[in-house]
């Protein structure tokens, strides 16, 4: 048996791998590579995630001035020319110019350049079978015009073949030069860190994330205990009262719960009304002050994570030998003394747990800021991970920076790992992997 | 126990902390079946129509389209997650594979990283793949985003399982896959109930997902669509019609719950990210 069936297991083992590492690879994996690699570019709606084409612009041709390239080179790309050749010659039968007058043109015009309309059009008068109309003449010029200015083209290969034609002897490195500057995809930066490095508006917001993570963490976990411990020594009727209502902001989705606390706090809501029957300002304190608004953002996340904290140290504390708490009686301890002195010190693991694995989600998370104050008023109670997903998923100008938002996704998606790293490391993983005791 | 201490300034502050949550869920159910009039905070007569979304799609729309999306979605998702998760957790517990230990870690950082950072990465494979905008998208994304949660879960169910069951197995000449069918499933099906449950509930609750990665699609979930008829701005704006909406949304989930209490305690405390 040892010897013909380690392949089987093998193959077994792959076959029922493979759907899980597909979707991971696919859906885990790649995203961190994509965010890795986009977070080095430009990328944004406005260059197109896919990559994009090569195109001279007014615009492009005002910033290729400032940055200095001389002035000949952009009056060349700036004008049209006229050439006469076979291409202008097909493009005016197209455009429904007379069959004459452009055989007329072949033969007498042929390969002459002109430099403007008016001497273009000059020469054209002089044609025997010229139309009568000046309309009719300027259709038949503008077949043989000629620019890069505007025009769309799809490699850098055309756009260069186009400037070499416009311009005649480029100064060294021109071409390359425009080339590249009217590339309209996506391009490798650095400077998406840069930016962020810099802008001051970074330092408010990893402040604001600081707060946040900090305040909600100590709310989760003082709630969470507090609740754990009354609950413990409460009759069974009121804990369990008690349990199931701080477990529904865990169950609910998380929509309607965002929805419930709207009403709770906004205009014309619960505490709206209270607040004005008592005479006590009233306003919308989902967004209407910062300090109402960091409160609410506070709680909306704390109730949450306090349920997740009190499950769990509920848990630790039924795990707690019953015998110390009544040896602890018996010696006339207080209900603090036994909190001091027994339950604490056996919630420490808990504890750090509930830390490290909520200082984690806090970090990254941003649905319930999203749907409740969504950062404001302002961004006063805007965080990192909400920012980031702003910057690239979700504003309203319309231009979404992919690569900008990905730098920002990076730093989170450093950070997660190497906590998760740690936080693994410190609980229980060694455990977990004893090896298989079938060998095939 | 012995009474040694004053009780009720802890049960008052117990009871003040969770004041706003008792307000917000009684009200939740309240409000669904009457009127108050404006400025009062009693409601002061008892009525049925703020459930006439439920019949009339003039009120909020269709609600009926919504709830029967959300149900292939959370329904799709529970059986990816479940029969992906089985399948890769027995390996990962039992069977001999190449790099084991450094896909196990690999999946335990997965199960511990916060996968939200991930959603600009998402996006891009999406636009990539083509799947950006549809439904299809959406599920295999959050079932990959629940996939290293799901394996972990059922290894843990996996390991509990003794050796010994399945060594008898072995001994009676039946291959792994047949000791894994017919021996080694039965002896998971808590775990694998467990998991179908979350998964289904998760994928109830979604809202981000769908709102990012497939915004501007003909499919609304129940969540975007409660999201919509909650958006202030609305002009069908109105609390009592959102809260039933919500309640009708929440009710599954809620069910569940309750017929499955002891099940989901054990994923909810010790699996889920808060």
């Amino acid at each position: 048996m040892r010897t013909s069936s380690p392949h089987r297991a093998n193959l077994l083992g792959l076959a029922f791998m493979t759907p899980a590492m597909v979707l991971l690879l696919g859906f885990f994996f790649l995203p961190v590579v994509l965010t890795s690699v986009f977070a080095f570019t430009n990328m944004s709606t406005a260059t197109g995630i896919s990559g994009g084409s090569y195109i001279v612009t007014g615009n492009l041709l005002r910033s290729l001035t400032d940055e200095g390239l001389d002035a000949k080179t952009i009056e060349a790309l700036g004008q049209s020319s006229y050439v006469i050749d076979q291409a202008g010659l097909e493009k005016a039968r197209a455009a429904g110019v007379d069959a004459k007058f452009i055989t007329e043109i072949g033969e007498r015009l042929k390969d002459r350049s002109f430099t403007s309309a008016s001497a273009f059009e000059r020469e054209l008068k002089t044609l025997p079978s010229r139309p009568t109309r000046v309309r009719d003449l300027k259709i038949a010029a503008g077949a043989f015009e000629q620019s890069v200015l505007n025009v769309r083209y799809a490699s850098r290969g055309e756009m260069e073949a186009a400037l070499l034609h416009m311009l005649e002897n480029p100064p060294q490195g021109a071409i390359e030069r425009i080339a590249t500057a009217s590339y309209t995809g996506w391009t490798w930066t650095t400077e998406n860190f840069k930016n962020l490095l810099v802008a001051p508006d970074t330092w408010r917001i990893v402040g604001n994330t600081v707060f946040y993570v900090v305040l909600t963490l100590a709310f989760n976990v003082l709630v969470g205990l507090f609740l754990a411990i009354t609950t413990f020594y409460l009759p069974s009727a009121g804990s369990s009262f008690f349990s199931v209502l701080w477990l529904l902001p865990r169950i609910t989705p998380v929509v309607l719960y965002a929805v419930m606390w709207k009403w709770f706090t906004w205009e014309d809501g619960f505490v709206f009304n209270i607040a004005q029957d008592l005479g006590l300002p009233a306003f919308n304190y989902m967004k209407g002050s910062v300090a109402s608004a960091w409160t609410v953002v506070i709680l909306v996340n704390g109730f949450v994570g306090a349920s997740f904290g009190m499950i769990l140290f509920s848990g630790a504390l039924k795990a707690i030998p019953v015998q110390q708490l009544w040896a602890s009686d018996v010696d006339g301890a207080s209900r603090w003394q036994q909190i001091r002195y027994i339950i604490l010190p056996h919630m420490r693991w808990p504890i750090l747990f509930v830390t490290s694995y909520q200082t984690l989600s806090l970090l990254s998370s941003y649905e319930q800021i999203w749907l409740t104050t969504n950062g404001g008023p302002g961004s006063t109670t805007t965080v990192w991970a909400l920012e980031a997903f702003k910057t690239a998923l979700n504003n309203y100008t319309g231009n979404l920076q992919y690569g900008l938002g990905a730098a920002m996704a990076l730093i989170l998606v450093a950070v997660g790992l190497v906590l998760s790293i740690v936080y693994l490391r410190l609980f229980r993983f060694d455990e977990m992997m004893s090896k298989p005791k079938i060998e095939f | 126990m012995t009474r040694n201490f004053a009780a009720w300034p802890i049960i008052l502050l117990l009871t003040v902390l969770s004041l706003p949550l008792f307000i917000m869920y009684l009200f939740l159910l309240v409000d669904t079946f009457s009127n108050t009039a404006p400025g009062s905070l009693l409601p002061n007569e008892f009525t049925l129509e703020h459930w006439r979304f439920l019949i009339d799609p003039t009120i909020t729309g269709d609600v009926w389209k919504p709830t029967l999306t959300t149900v292939i979605f959370s329904a799709s998702l529970m059986i990816i997650v479940v029969s992906v998760s089985a399948t890769a957790g027995y390996a990962l517990s039992r069977l001999a594979l190449p790099f084991r230990r450094f896909v196990l870690s690999g999946i335990m950082v997965m199960h511990a990283f916060p996968s939200v950072t991930l959603i600009i990465g998402v996006f891009l494979v999406l636009q990539f793949a083509g799947l950006y905008n549809s439904l299809t998208g959406v599920i295999l994304v959050k079932a990959s985003l629940m996939l290293p949660f799901g394996i972990w879960i059922m290894k843990g169910f996996y390991d509990a399982v003794p050796w010994e069951i399945e060594m008898a197995g072995v001994q009676d000449g039946a291959s792994r896959f047949t000791v894994w069918r017919r021996i080694i499933l039965p002896q998971v099906k808590p775990g694998l109930l467990s998991l179908a449950l979350f998964a289904f509930i998760d994928g109830w609750s979604e809202y981000m997902l769908p709102r990012i990665l497939a915004p501007s699609s003909d499919f609304e979930v129940l969540s975007m669509y409660l999201n919509t008829v909650s958006d202030p701005n609305s002009s069908t704006y109105n609390f009592n019609i959102f809260k039933s909406v919500g309640l009708f949304y929440t009710l599954p989930v809620l069910a569940l719950f309750v017929l499955f209490q002891n099940r989901l305690m054990n994923i909810f405390g010790g699996g889920t990210k808060g």
